[in-house]
């Protein structure tokens, strides 16, 4: 059978769960190692300014950790899907930032996206594949704006860029690796309240407090 | 000496370069392996031209745009993980060694230098894509290995993104084209 053929097929997690669950490890070991930079606005270019600049801010880190939480509870093929979809959508709500395509509400849907997605986690909700798809990829959107409308002026754009997408598909990564302990009773109950927890942030940031 | 290995270092330390070389690679060893040797030897013979073009002094061009879109349509096109007509992958990978070429000029007055470095990155770049389709297809077609796959179409999600983003912020700075 062709390779690409082959690829079509929905792959499933009985294959080797345990190696994805270390690679997810180290995926969350390499995201901790590196060092603390400033946050909104720097202009520290190439690949660590760009790594670090998604890890800076609180409401889409947990956002970003939710997304993978949920794909994991979600399992095949979300658990892969969204890590797949997600970038790409992001980018395309970069591009808009970027280009200074206003849009409203941009940091009100972000910690907006931490309530819905802790809540859809706290939840184990399991809405139909394309519900979940169309909820993260329109909060994609406004998290791809605030990030593009902040890229900084000068410096490697591309190693910034690359940097900055790797970052977010790890903190996805994260999310998915920690999710995947809902296998266990005791697992499930730590990722949903981990959902809850995500949700009481979402609502603090929400109120300003966060 | 110098030259030859500056040249054959010159596409692995440039991002853009890299990048369009990851999502290239990837996307051609997704195809059948009888068919990669028709995608490469495109590539090889592109980057000969584009080298050869550079060799004799063509001013600036878009090439830097050109290695970008290549990366971003390569990388979008892998993590979806649809077939491609063959062609689509030759006329790709022509694309991306016509304009890798075009994108290393020369950084030397000396004329035997800059040869050596021309050779350099033609062999360079091609043994890295070689490398890169070798990998990528061991991995998605001997082992069978399904969490290499999905790696494989994660990371081509990730270029396109990274591709499409500094394409816009290139054309918001009026740097595109």
């Amino acid at each position: 059978m062709d390779h690409a053929a082959r690829l079509l097929s929905a792959p499933s997690l009985m294959v080797d769960q345990w190696r994805a669950v270390m690679a997810a490890a180290a995926a969350m070991l390499l995201l901790f190692a590196v060092p603390a930079l400033a946050h909104t606005g720097s202009s520290t270019g190439g690949f660590v300014g760009g790594f670090a600049h998604p890890l800076f801010g609180p409401d889409h880190v947990v956002a970003m950790v939710a997304v993978g939480l949920w794909g994991a509870f979600l399992g095949p093929p979300a658990i892969w899907l969204l890590p797949i979809v997600f970038p790409l959508v992001m980018a395309f709500g970069g591009v808009i930032g970027i280009l200074g395509v206003p849009l409203p509400g941009v940091e009100t849907a972000i910690a907006l996206s931490a309530v819905v997605l802790g809540t859809m986690v706290a939840l184990a909700a399991r809405p139909p594949l394309w519900v979940a798809a169309l909820l993260v990829g329109a909060f994609a959107i406004f998290h791809g704006h605030a990030h593009g409308a902040e890229l900084p002026p000068g410096a490697d754009v591309v190693a910034y860029s690359a940097g900055f997408v790797v970052a977010t598909g790890l903190l996805h990564l994260t999310g998915i690796a920690v999710g995947l302990l809902a296998r266990w009773r005791a697992g499930r109950i730590a990722v949903r309240t981990a959902g809850g927890v995500i949700a009481l942030a979402g609502v603090a940031f929400l109120s300003g407090l966060g | 000496m110098s030259g030859f290995v500056a040249g054959l270092l010159h596409p692995l330390v440039l991002p853009a370069h890299v990048l369009a070389l990851l999502a290239l690679g990837l996307l051609i060893g997704q195809q059948m392996a009888g068919r990669q040797i028709v995608s490469l030897a495109a590539f090889v013979i592109g980057l000969a031209a584009g080298l050869t073009a550079i060799a004799f002094a063509v001013g600036q061009t878009l090439a830097a745009d050109v290695l970008l879109a290549v990366a971003f349509v390569s990388g979008a096109f892998a993590a979806m993980a649809r077939p491609l007509p063959a062609l689509a992958y030759a006329l790709l990978a022509a694309i991306a060694g016509v304009a890798l070429g075009l994108d290393s000029p020369p950084e030397t007055v000396s004329i035997a230098v800059a040869t050596a470095m021309l050779i350099g990155t033609g062999l360079g770049a091609s043994l890295a894509l070689a490398v890169i389709v070798a990998g990528t297809s061991y991995l998605f077609g001997v082992h069978e290995w399904i969490w290499a796959r999905i790696g494989g179409r994660i990371l081509g999600s990730w270029i396109a993104a990274s591709a499409i983003l500094v394409l816009a912020l290139r054309f918001a700075r009026g740097q595109l084209f």
